[in-house]
């Protein structure tokens, strides 16, 4: 064996056996899990009663068919009088009671509640009333069902058609938002991954620097064994760990619910097109590298293993702020903000995909932003190697700028 | 000669940490490099490693540039203490082993020799961060040279250890010599380096103070060093022709003399030819030595 994959077989052999290793597989999972099972869960664990709601109609309209009771509302429709109705949303026996009368041709209606209605339950009762106001409105114009039913019913279609022949064809807004969702995972799979991997090459080389074994080693190999080993072995923990946690989680979801949560993830498979998928790893693949190469430069500066936080700190900041800008991104996927950011090597990775799959841009720009990145990647790898070498064996105080200071001071 | 150095510099952009340095090694021999902090031991060794470019000059292993041999041929203990804290013991020697060109069959013997020999045996499977400083010494020597290497080269090897344990590194340190391994060490502490070495180099701030034989440096300051147990009075000692300096020590006084030809008159006057408990006439210790080229003659 060669003393490149000696080096990569012993941090490969080391790291994943760590603990943190394998909690951040299993962290992962929780998360996936939560989300995916949420339904399942807060069925389980929050198995709430049902809003009791008493609908009181003074109006000769019958609302029955729309206050439908459901799992989160239970409506009931009392004979009682007000007071008496009123005197129950005091005692706890019902959550809220509305009242519906006719004021001038109008519905008008009241919701009474002892103990303040969440937003949302709110929300609902609001608009179930106001779709029983406008019925009431269309009863009074003396209308035939079918009428009625059309001005009710009526919805608008609408199509898009882009005149700009080398724009990608447009994409329908449940295309679009199908999109977000999915480029939200990306972008949060890519961050996560970055910064654990990140992190992880620079306290590894940070602690082989302050624990003097670098010395030991590069008396027998050269330093940009050493680094590319480095950047090989976490890649390839990196890489493990995308395997483990989509094979088990795949799993998870064939097994769990006679395999439903399987079905949806097909489903949202087949909805993304081969380009997508394909630019998403080609990103992933690429950030996680550019960040690899940029933490073993960053650890290679750093004196003892404990200044590798304060060392890893402006590639965090990047990091961080590439996730801030994909969240800023999932209500307006087209600002300027995002597009400038979609270039940027550092934050293009998290970005990128969400203007692929929530935007209608020209191909050649995913191409323009991904030849950017490579170009960084390859740029920033030979500027580290040439550094690596002279950085590892200086040993000196201060911020990060200092240390580059003193490396490029003693070793030219 | 196994190693040459030959008129090696090393500058940086506004200083110079090793300034026209030349020794030589012969193959087989203990060769001690010593200096204070900040001589340049560290860097001229990193330069020997290839760890360091040289300014200028050359450095050859064998008639070979030292860029150009195998690397493996190399071994080294840094002066800074390195192990990988979460490895076990025996895990570290193999690893070291394996990453110096040799297979693990082969290793299993030496490393349990070596295990054995230096008293590791019950923490054979410890992690090496829960060791003693002196143990973790212990394995990082062994992880040196467990590949076997040609030349070894040890920097302070015996900073931190207690005296049993400097007794097995001055052990093993010359087991390894007989078995033909060539061994450079840097030491601050001198009756290891008078112990072990054959030959030496002094350096003070990058120069070369000295280098050659011991022998040949303690003849340089000659047999200065008289040690006598008398009643005379300090005064009547310093009085004394070739006398330059008088100490006093636990019933007796050193007397530093100009040259020793003045002894035998010191002798005569001292015994009255009589009887006399101590007299002695010796070299300088190293360490005086050492103290006299450094410090700038205050022996």
């Amino acid at each position: 064996m060669s003393k490149f994959w000696i080096l990569v077989k012993q941090l490969y052999k080391q790291k994943i056996k760590a603990k943190s290793f394998i909690f951040s597989i299993l962290l992962y999972l929780v998360v996936i899990s939560c989300v995916m099972f949420w339904s399942d869960i807060k069925e389980a664990l929050f198995s709430e009663e049902p809003l009791k709601v008493a609908v009181l109609n003074d109006t000769d309209a019958d609302f029955k068919a729309l206050f439908t009771s459901s799992a989160d509302v239970e409506f009931s429709f009392p004979k009682e009088n007000e007071s008496k109705v009123e005197k129950k949303v005091k005692d706890g026996d019902l959550d809220a009671a509305i009242f519906i009368q006719d004021k001038a041709g109008s519905l008008v209606a009241e919701i009474a509640t002892f103990n303040p209605l969440k937003f949302n339950d709110q929300q609902s009762l609001s608009s179930s009333i106001q779709y029983a106001g406008k019925l009431y409105e269309v009863q009074q114009l003396n209308l035939t069902a079918e009428q009625a039913d059309k001005i009710l019913q009526s919805e608008t279609m609408i199509t898009t058609k882009n005149l700009n022949k080398e724009a990608a064809g447009g994409k329908s807004e449940d295309e679009k938002s199908a999109g977000i969702g999915a480029s939200m995972i990306v972008g949060f799979i890519i961050y996560g991954f970055v910064m654990s991997f990140l992190s992880m090459i620079t306290t590894d080389v940070a602690s082989e620097k302050g624990s003097r074994v670098l010395e030991v080693l590069l008396a027998s190999i050269k330093p940009v064994t050493h680094f590319l080993a480095k950047l090989t072995g976490t890649f390839l923990l990196a890489v493990t760990q995308i395997v483990i946690l989509f094979a088990v989680q795949s799993l998870l979801f064939i097994l769990v619910d006679g395999g439903e949560k399987w079905d949806t993830v097909i489903e949202v498979i087949n909805s993304l097109s081969a380009g997508y998928v394909a630019y998403v790893l080609a990103f992933l693949i690429l950030t996680i590298l550019l960040f690899l190469i940029m933490g073993a430069l960053l650890g290679s500066l750093v004196s003892k293993v404990e200044e590798s936080g304060q060392a890893m700190m402006p590639a965090m900041m990047v990091g961080v702020g590439g996730f801030y800008v994909l969240l800023s991104g999932m209500y307006s996927p087209d600002t300027i903000l995002v597009k400038v950011c979609s270039y940027i090597p550092f934050t293009s990775g998290m970005v990128m995909p969400l203007r692929i799959g929530a935007t209608d841009i020209a191909a050649s720009e995913p191409m323009i932003s991904l030849g950017i990145l490579i170009v960084t990647v390859v740029l920033l790898f030979m500027l580290s190697l040439s550094f690596y070498k002279r950085s590892v064996l200086t040993y000196s105080t201060g911020g990060i700028i200092q240390k580059i200071k003193t490396v490029l001071k003693v070793t030219t | 000669m196994a190693l040459v150095i030959q008129e090696v510099t090393k500058r940086y952009q506004n200083f110079v940490a090793v300034d026209n340095l030349s020794f030589t090694i012969e193959k087989g021999e203990i060769f001690g490099l010593i200096g204070q902090n900040g001589a340049g031991k560290t860097t001229t060794f990193r330069m020997i490693l290839d760890l360091q470019e040289t300014t200028a000059g050359t450095i050859s292993w064998n008639g070979e540039s030292i860029h150009a041999i195998d690397r493996d041929l190399l071994g080294y203990l840094p002066e800074e203490r390195g192990i990988f804290p979460t490895m076990t013991v025996e895990d570290q020697l193999y690893f070291f082993g394996e990453l110096r060109g040799r297979k693990k069959k082969e290793l299993k013997e030496d490393v349990n020799y070596w295990i054995e020999r230096f008293e590791l045996e019950e923490k054979r499977k410890a992690k090496a961060e829960t060791l003693s400083k002196g143990n973790q010494q212990k394995v990082q020597l062994i992880a040196s040279f467990i590949h076997k290497p040609e030349f070894l080269i040890l920097d302070e090897p015996f900073s931190g250890l207690d005296p049993v344990n400097k007794d097995l590194l001055k052990e093993a340190i010359l087991f390894l010599k007989e078995n033909g391994t060539t061994i450079l060490f840097s030491s601050h502490q001198m009756e290891n380096v008078e112990e072990l070495c054959d030959h030496l180099c002094l350096l003070k701030r990058g120069v070369s103070l000295f280098s050659g034989s011991l022998l040949d440096l303690k003849k340089q300051y000659g047999k200065t060093k008289l040690t006598v147990r008398t009643d005379m009075a300090i005064e009547e000692l310093t009085a004394l022709p070739g006398v330059k300096d008088v100490t006093i020590g636990k019933e007796q006084y050193t007397l530093t003399l100009e040259d020793e030809s003045y002894a035998k008159g010191i002798f005569d006057i001292v015994s009255k030819g009589d009887y006399i408990e101590k007299f002695s006439l010796d070299y300088l210790s190293l360490d005086e030595i050492f103290k006299d080229k450094v410090g700038g003659g205050n022996v």
